[in-house]
């Protein structure tokens, strides 16, 4: 295929979001070589339907839309995971942790390792999954999730709540289990130790 | 408006969802419940801790290039 100068702007366009995409699809598959293949074929899908792309929209949201749902077409099959996340009932980590006489910003988010946080996103069920990879970690309006996702903004809405209850239900029994907090009301270790 | 309210709507203050009106009245109220403040700033640091985690993970900088070539 001949290069024109409108496919070339429109391509260095599209790569300024490829972290973002790349970011997204490690995710989402939870391994390198497969993020790749995944976005790869994104920006392939993208200059294919270039056309549909209405110029001064949002770009970003648009590819990331393209490459969720070669996810859900390529990873997933056609059928989205059917996963609840209804069971996670309200769990306030902050509650449970001043309940328990820690001080909980300091205390215990500043001692979460970062492989562990990104870990507590990877084990969301994909469809919650996916809300806080672009509201929290991207900033997506809820607006734009939700056209992102083609859902309602009461769904992006109800998934990122529960997304955000169950991160800190697995992110509190790290917590637990690694002797930064105590469960059943003991104080937390200290640092040193932990060392 | 009180805690309750506060609770319910805190997700949509803390991603700056609310009308100007909503989020002056959930701010005049965080303002005067150090409970529901201090639970904002935790909730407001664990969204932050989520995005300073899952930022550090860039393109590779060959898959960046691959792509540039494939593209183009």
């Amino acid at each position: 295929m001949a290069e024109s100068p409108a496919r070339t702007a429109f391509a260095e366009e599209a790569l300024t979001h490829l972290d973002t995409l790349y970011r997204g699809a490690l995710r989402l598959t939870r391994d390198p070589d497969s993020a790749q293949d995944l976005v790869q074929e994104a920006y392939l899908r993208a200059l294919r339907y270039q056309h549909s792309y209405q110029a001064g929209t949002n770009m970003k949201a648009w590819l990331f839309a393209i490459m969720r749902n070669l996810f859900w077409d390529r990873f997933k099959g056609s059928r989205k995971e059917d996963v609840s996340l209804d069971d996670v009932g309200e769990f306030v980590l902050y509650d449970k942790l001043r309940d328990e006489g820690a001080k909980p910003e300091a205390d215990v988010l500043d001692k979460l390792a970062a492989s562990e946080v990104v870990a507590a996103v990877e084990k969301l069920p994909p469809l919650h999954r996916e809300v806080v990879l672009l509201v929290d970690v991207e900033g997506f309006s809820y607006k734009d999730a939700a056209q992102t996702l083609g859902v309602p903004i009461g769904t992006v809405m109800s998934r990122l709540h529960r997304a955000r209850q169950q991160l800190q239900k697995s992110l509190y029994e790290y917590a637990v289990e690694s002797g930064i907090v105590r469960a059943n009301g003991a104080k937390e270790v200290p640092t040193d130790e932990l060392q | 408006m009180n805690c309750s309210d506060c609770s319910e709507k805190l997700d949509s203050y803390l991603d700056r969802e609310l009308s100007n009106t909503e989020m002056l009245e959930l701010q005049l109220h965080l303002e005067g419940c150090p409970p529901c403040a201090d639970n904002y700033e935790f909730q407001a640091s664990m969204k932050r801790l989520v995005r300073v985690c899952c930022e550090q993970d860039k393109a590779p900088e060959a898959f960046r290039e691959k792509l540039r070539q494939i593209l183009s």
